[in-house]
């Protein structure tokens, strides 16, 4: 395994930008920031693989693109398949001498439909065979890119859609989430030696994650929380403190999981009430207080199921 | 009636850019500019790190400048400066 | 030296691959084509191959596999049967439009229901609109060439589009016969390296795939149908020089048999032709003035060569492997296309549908007859007696109405 070189410091981060302007993205776009980020951390020698989504349709339309790096469309079913081909290719012709290039990072950039829910089967089968491929999930939790669509990320509560509150579902979205950290990297997925989440909000921990992520032989998992303001309806100026906010609430967990063994990237000494996250965004603007006390009691349980030891705030 | 239709490269296989991607210009999107008060900027980097349209410039000599053909206006840097030293003031009031 | 080998169908296309130093395959279990891959495996496991073979979970990924290995620059092979030809479905539009030019062998299978091994040519056809190249080939003989013929055509820099090596499931894939393996000096000659305009390369950076301006989904289109026009040509000259490098001459489009003085023609295509001619023999003994069009390239569609050459005859029986329920006349694909492509020509013949050989059935001696027969019967009436004829099931020769008749009476009576 490479050693990654890290980042200490904002003012460290590399100067040289890969995901340039010009993108329609939405104002204040945590997914687009996630790949300004990624792309600066992962620099010159890199191939993105990008499947259907926002990322895929608000960068590329008009026939042209944002990355100054070789970047590819996949389906939204298969980014996981495509790049593992793109990754045996070079491997191969490599080994035969029939290209002199250097192996590059190959990074699937995949939304959270495109990673747990449709996309799923290709991303636990690329990290299964133990590709050398990066495999982020860039989390808006929800369908966005269709009109926002609940998808197995969209919290309990959420409205979205295709799931809007009324008196007979006074909540909205009535599942929790999936939870992609166990799915890839709780065992599952022996080759996966690498694994973490990572929030827009935590830039340098989010470089470096990437970094590591690549440094590693083999597969690896991010798990990348994008505030998105169109979908969880919230100003384009809040992107970023919102996505603290998850954090400072419980409604987001920061931690990596190397070899098995998990490492807090973030240990808040408390967590506020889920209460205060929930005001910032018209998604939740619905709930109840029988709703809310419900997804404080489902961070309360993840809390513990983690393994954090933090004072909790009472599930009412 | 002849309809005219663009010219699509082989495959719709496009060249990447290399400093900006001209054929997305969204600066006009921008109903508020980001302005900054280069006497309050330490010139902590926060808010070229977090513009998710790469639309911070900052040198070390002239500090922090916007690249304001395509800042959206989202407002983020200004929200994540930890001194304020960004306001946002209506493109409106602007001559050019 | 060129070797003499027996084997199948699918050895004779791994043959192909190895001397076409692929570099990628991607496979999933589903017989008949399966073997294919065992046999690769195999090949790679003795060191005979360097090829990265990636066990894909399913057939939507070995394609997906494939079209990411093409965009890397590798040649890139896969392949399937039967329900597995429709799962992957989604990804040959982007596979042909990215002119991404992997090969695919396809050892044809019927689908489900009913749950059946046996050959057919529906799940092959199914996805002919998409932009991929592609033929049935009749023996492993054929079955090789085809699978060197259609690198060189698919690879080439004017044309850039996937191919499939279509073969009869078990009729091809599976029956053992002598072949021919080339030698590797001969190939080289005839298939010079895979090398694409556009790869991704971190030095020449390209996007690839991006959507597009609205203006620029029909040309995109267009050029696809262009290209595929252009194909012909190269069929022309690529099945010329393979002759001449390999020996071996194919009719670039349409294999005629018994054609010089016949009224009228079975017209089918893949292995079904080997028991067509063998009854063809006998009906000429019986004083039947009939023969064989074997098409050899199902996409592009040689309308060109069957304006050519149908006009000869006075009565062309289409014998349909498949099934296009509701389709235009009744029957099947070929049905549809063959009539379409001489549908202005004057002097076209009287085009009768036949649909036979499902779900692995052999078209027998006694089934070819039936349907000369029944040529014969809308030859001497001079118009279309019947479409829409399934054979065994409503044919219209009358000895098959008398037994028909018959058992109806005795049914009734039984009542
Ligand atoms: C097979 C298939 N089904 C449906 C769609 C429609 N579709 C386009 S983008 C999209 C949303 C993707 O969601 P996600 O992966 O979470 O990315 P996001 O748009 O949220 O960034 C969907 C469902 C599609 N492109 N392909
Ligand atoms: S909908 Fe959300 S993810 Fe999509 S472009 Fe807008 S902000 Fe970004
Ligand atoms: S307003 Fe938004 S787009 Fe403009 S510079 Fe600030 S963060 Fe970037
Ligand atoms: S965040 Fe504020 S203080 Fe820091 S560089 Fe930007 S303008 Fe200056
Ligand atoms: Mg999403």
């Amino acid at each position: 395994m490479a050693t990654a070189e890290m980042i200490k410091t904002i003012a460290q981060a590399p100067d040289k930008e890969y995901y340039l302007p010009g993108h329609r993205t939405c104002a204040g776009c945590g997914p687009a920031l996630a790949y300004r980020l990624i792309a600066k951390a992962s620099g010159k020698n890199t191939i993105f693989v990008g499947p259907t989504g926002c990322m895929y349709v608000a960068n590329t339309s008009y026939a042209c693109g944002p990355w100054a790096v070789p970047w590819t469309h996949a389906q939204i079913t298969n980014a996981g398949a495509v790049g593992s081909g793109i990754a045996e290719a070079f491997k191969m012709m490599i080994k035969k001498g029939k290209i002199k290039d250097e192996y590059p990072n190959i990074i699937c950039m995949a939304g959270d439909g495109g990673s747990i829910d449709i996309g799923l089967q290709a991303a636990s089968a690329m990290m299964y065979r133990g590709h050398d491929v990066l495999f982020v999930m860039y989390d808006n939790e929800s369908y966005a890119n269709t009109g926002i669509q609940t998808s197995p990320m969209t919290p309990y509560g959420a409205a979205t859609m295709f799931t809007p509150p009324g008196p007979e579902i006074p909540e909205a979205k009535k599942f929790f989430p999936k939870d992609p950290m166990a799915i890839f990297c709780g065992g599952g997925h022996p080759a996966v030696k690498y694994g973490a989440t990572a929030s827009i909000a935590y830039p340098v921990d989010l470089m470096n994650k990437v970094r590591k992520g690549l440094a590693q032989e083999g597969p690896a998992f991010l798990h990348v929380q994008c505030p998105c303001p169109k979908g969880w309806t919230f100003p384009a100026n809040r992107t970023v403190e919102i996505g603290r906010l998850a954090v400072e609430t419980g409604m987001w967990f920061m931690y990596e999981l190397e070899d098995g063994v998990k490492k807090w990237s973030i240990l808040p000494k408390q967590l506020k009430p889920v209460e205060e996250y929930l005001q910032t965004q018209g998604r939740f603007a619905h709930l109840k207080p029988e709703h809310v006390a419900k997804l404080q009691a489902w961070v309360n349980a993840r809390v513990q199921t983690l393994g954090l030891e933090v004072p909790l705030p009472p599930a009412r | 009636m002849s309809k005219t239709y663009k010219q699509v490269p082989f495959a719709a296989i496009v060249p990447s850019p290399t400093v900006s991607n001209e054929h997305m210009v969204t600066g006009n999107w921008r109903y508020l500019r980001p302005v900054v008060d280069k006497g309050q900027c330490t010139q902590c980097k926060t808010c070229w790190i977090f513009c998710p349209d790469a639309c911070v410039d900052f040198s070390k000599d002239e500090g922090v400048d916007f690249n304001l053909k395509y800042c959206k206006g989202c407002g983020v840097c200004s929200s994540v400066c930890p001194v304020g030293a960004i306001s946002r003031v209506p493109e409106l009031d602007f001559d050019e | 030296m060129p070797i003499k080998k027996r084997g199948t169908g699918l050895t004779a296309v791994a043959d192909a691959w190895q001397l076409a130093d692929i570099d990628v395959t991607a496979s999933y279990p589903i017989r008949p084509y399966t073997a294919v891959m065992a046999e690769v495996a195999k090949r790679i496991a003795n060191g005979l191959m360097k090829c990265e073979m990636v066990h894909g979970e399913g057939e939507h990924a070995q394609f997906s596999i494939a079209h990411g290995a093409s965009m890397a620059g590798a040649r890139a092979t896969t392949g399937s049967s039967g329900v597995g030809v429709a799962y992957a479905f989604e990804t040959y539009s982007p596979i042909a439009g990215g002119r991404c030019p992997i090969q695919a062998l396809i050892a044809d299978r019927t689908l489900d229901p009913p749950g059946d091994f046996g050959s057919e040519h529906t799940e092959c056809l199914n996805l002919r609109d998409n932009g991929w190249i592609y033929g049935w080939a009749e023996n492993a003989q054929e079955s090789l060439d085809n699978s060197l013929m259609f690198f060189r055509i698919g690879e080439d820099p004017d044309i850039m589009l996937p191919q499939i090596v279509a073969m009869d499931g078990y009729f091809v894939s599976h029956i053992a016969q002598d072949y021919e393996m080339p030698d590797q000096e001969q190939v080289d000659k005839f298939l010079p390296p895979f090398k694409p305009q556009f790869r991704l390369d971190v030095n020449n950076p390209v996007i690839m795939g991006p959507q597009i301006e609205p203006e620029m989904g029909p040309p995109l289109e267009w050029d696809r149908n262009v290209v595929m026009d252009r194909v012909k040509e190269k069929i022309v000259a690529v099945t010329e020089e393979f002759g001449k490098i390999f020996g071996r001459k194919y009719a670039p489009f349409v294999e005629e048999y018994m054609t010089d003085d016949a009224d009228m023609v079975f017209l089918l295509q893949g292995a079904h032709a080997v028991t067509c001619r063998s009854a063809i023999r006998y009906l000429r003994q019986a004083g039947y003035k009939v023969g064989m069009c074997r098409l050899r390239w199902f996409r592009p569609f040689p309308d060109t060569a069957l304006k050519a050459i149908l006009p000869k005859f006075k009565v062309v029986g289409v014998v349909d492997t498949n099934t296009s329920y509701g389709a235009a006349g009744g029957s099947g694909v070929l049905l549809v296309e063959t009539r379409a492509s001489v549908s202005e020509v004057p002097g076209k013949p009287l085009i009768q549908g036949f649909t036979s050989g499902l779900g692995g059935e052999t078209i027998t001696h006694e089934e070819f007859f039936k349907m000369a027969e029944m040529m014969k019967m809308t030859l001497e009436a001079g118009r279309i007696i019947q479409d829409a004829v399934w054979v065994n099931f409503n044919d219209y020769l009358p000895a098959v109405s008398e037994v028909q008749a018959a058992e109806q009476q005795v049914a009734q009576t039984k009542e």
